[in-house]
């Protein structure tokens, strides 16, 4: 997908609204969107979230694009889908939830790039990129040392306990991290899946 | 205009609930013959185990006895209960359906003295209440029952205690060798009027119902609340049998719902007004939170719903409950977003409704004839069978004064089509 959402100039745009029915898989059952609040009541973290998906849907509707892909709503998502499975018409929450995230974070929105959700995506990214396997001790480590050496010996510090009783129980191996036999077939298939994202999209599902 | 003089014209109603029982009588008291066919032992259908009528809050028996006096006296109706149609053959005008009756083990000449009830032990689940409490498995439906004649469940047969019960009846009217039968009868137009179940609340999971006893359904409350249910008349909670305190009523539970009932049963959102206004009577100091979507209160329902949302007791939540959890105590909490403030609540109750919706009967049982039906299974008129019609909720989901203005219609359709 390479389109990016239309430039809103003031608040309220409702160009934003039409391009995410048209653009954003799934977008189109946004239309069927009533308002009910069980997305929002069944996610674990609602309380946590400051829109919800709920509130977050009204906004797209009402065309309030820097609001919706600044919200933090994006990225809190833990992807349990039980909003999903539960919303009674259809809107497949979650999966638009992540699209969004996606859009943030191709147009440069600075709290897409400050989310902890985002720098721990890039580190599993460049795991599974590198070695076809994501390696846990490598993805934590890319996640804690992005900001600097500083904060990530801090973080480091913080989690200690967890590591130790990791290291207790033998959960946490050493030696080299597990790697793809054919890393470069892999490359390919990855090639190939960029590819078709770059194919403009024919909108909706 | 018909192309050739029907052969029959007499007309069948199949389903003897308020619906059926008001397309029958406006039939007959035009002076044509009519058949109501009924599966249950009684007439009366789901209005004689409602406990009142919204809006203005009067008994359904009241309207169920002027209408089962008219019955009586008109000599036009003919009622078989305990039946079912099997099989239509024929076209408008000359159909010949066949009738399944399955046996009440009761003869005609029965007093409906009790005696067979009192000796009987038995006990079997008694449908008229959901399943609330029990009966004996000789009984009489309701103390309405129409006509008014004892059962004897079939679970009765063949055992020891059957020979006791026949022995308790002075009058000889216990007949334990009856069997199913059939029979024919021809007809010129078919009037359904099949009605409606209640949604299975057990299938929307995250509400629990199947693992809360203080999480009940609209009907379920209709019961509590009526002088002959299982408590009779008193609202108290199924797990202990408090007085409620705190009570959660929970809207379009399994309706508007794409998971469920895709549409609106219409009825819910004014049944719960009513419960409110149940618990208030019955409770001075009960607090009565209603969780809604947006509430249906169509045209001259208004004025009732006003005056509940105004009662200071009452709390209107908007949010449709994202789930029910089982709380410490083992009590039920309401969990969910309330949409208007974006407060994430969870409330405990001492006894939550939910206000599930109605599907249409027709097309939950295993039905041996072939009708067509729309999209959520209410029979709409189709072209080739242009003598089959449908009334009432078996056409789509409508509230009694409505059920009674469709089951007029159908029957001046039903009485055009063997004119």
């Amino acid at each position: 997908m390479t389109y990016i959402s239309p430039r809103s100039t003031r608040k309220y745009d409702l160009s934003f609204a039409r391009w995410v029915h048209r653009h954003i898989n799934g977008g189109d059952r946004l239309a069927m969107c009533m308002q009910c609040g069980v997305c929002s009541g069944s996610c674990p973290l609602g309380t946590t979230m400051d829109n919800g998906p709920r509130k977050t849907f009204m906004m797209i509707r009402a065309g309030m694009k820097d609001d919706v892909l600044q919200s933090d709503t994006l990225w809190n998502c833990v992807s349990c889908y039980n909003c999903v499975v539960r919303c009674p018409r259809d809107v497949p929450v979650a999966y638009i939830l992540h699209e969004l995230a996606t859009v943030a974070v191709r147009e440069g929105y600075v709290q897409a790039k400050r989310s902890a959700t985002n720098k721990f995506v890039k580190g599993f990214t460049w795991s599974y990129k590198t070695f076809g396997r994501t390696d846990e001790r490598l993805v934590s480590m890319f996640y804690y040392f992005q900001d600097g050496l500083a904060s990530g010996f801090k973080k480091l510090l913080a989690f200690r306990h967890i590591a130790l009783g990791f290291l207790k129980v033998g959960r946490l191996p050493f030696g080299m991290p597990h790697s793809l036999r054919h890393r470069r077939e892999l490359r390919k298939i990855l090639a190939a899946a960029a590819a078709i994202e770059a194919q403009p999209a024919k909108g909706g599902r | 205009m018909p192309e050739s003089q029907p052969r029959s014209q007499i007309i069948l109603v199949v389903g003897g609930g308020i619906s059926g029982i008001t397309t029958a009588l406006e039939v007959a008291e035009t002076g044509y013959d009519v058949v109501i066919l009924e599966k249950a032992p009684t007439l009366g259908g789901r209005v004689a185990q409602l406990n009142r009528y919204f809006p203005k809050l009067c008994h359904p028996t009241c309207g169920l006895e002027i209408n089962f006096q008219r019955i009586r006296k008109n000599p036009h109706v003919t009622v078989f209960t305990m039946s079912t149609v099997a099989a239509i053959h024929g076209e408008r005008g000359d159909y010949t359906v066949t009738v399944r009756r399955t046996p009440r083990y009761v003869k005609p000449h029965c007093t409906a003295c009790g005696d067979c009830a009192r000796v009987a032990e038995m006990k079997v689940q008694n449908p008229f209440d959901y399943g609330l409490g029990d009966m004996t498995a000789a009984y009489l439906p309701h103390e309405m029952a129409f006509p008014m004649r004892y059962v004897i469940a079939p679970q009765l047969i063949g055992t020891h205690e059957a020979e006791n019960v026949k022995a308790a009846c002075k009058y000889n009217a216990i007949d334990l060798e009856e069997k199913e039968s059939t029979f024919d009868l021809h007809v010129g137009a078919i009037v359904w009027a099949t009605g409606w179940q209640p949604y299975d609340a057990t299938r929307i999971s995250p509400y629990r119902y199947a693992y809360l006893k203080d999480v009940i359904t609209n009907v379920e409350m209709e019961r509590l609340a009526a002088n002959n249910g299982p408590t009779h008349g008193q609202i108290l909670c199924p797990s202990n049998g408090e007085f409620p305190k705190n009570v959660a009523l929970v809207q379009c539970a399994g309706s508007r719902d794409h998971n469920h009932l895709p549409y609106c049963s219409r009825i819910c959102c004014l049944a719960s007004m009513k419960h409110a206004a149940y618990l208030r009577e019955q409770y001075a100091d009960v607090r009565v939170d209603i969780y809604y979507i947006d509430i249906r209160a169509h045209d001259k329902l208004e004025a009732f719903y006003r005056k509940i949302v105004n009662d200071p007791q009452v709390r209107m939540i908007k949010s449709k409950p994202a789930e029910i959890r089982i709380g410490t105590a083992g009590e039920p909490v309401v969990c969910g977003e309330n949409t208007l403030t974006r407060h994430i609540y969870s409330n405990s109750y001492d006894l939550v409704v939910l206000a599930t919706g109605m599907q249409p009967s027709y097309s939950m049982n295993e039905s041996l004839v072939n009708l067509k039906t729309d999209d959520y299974g209410f029979i709409v008129p189709d072209a080739d069978k242009n003598g089959i019609f449908s009334a009432g909720v078996a056409a789509g989901p409508l509230d009694v004064s409505m059920s009674v203005q469709s089951a007029t219609a159908a029957a001046l359709k039903a009485i055009q089509a063997v004119i």
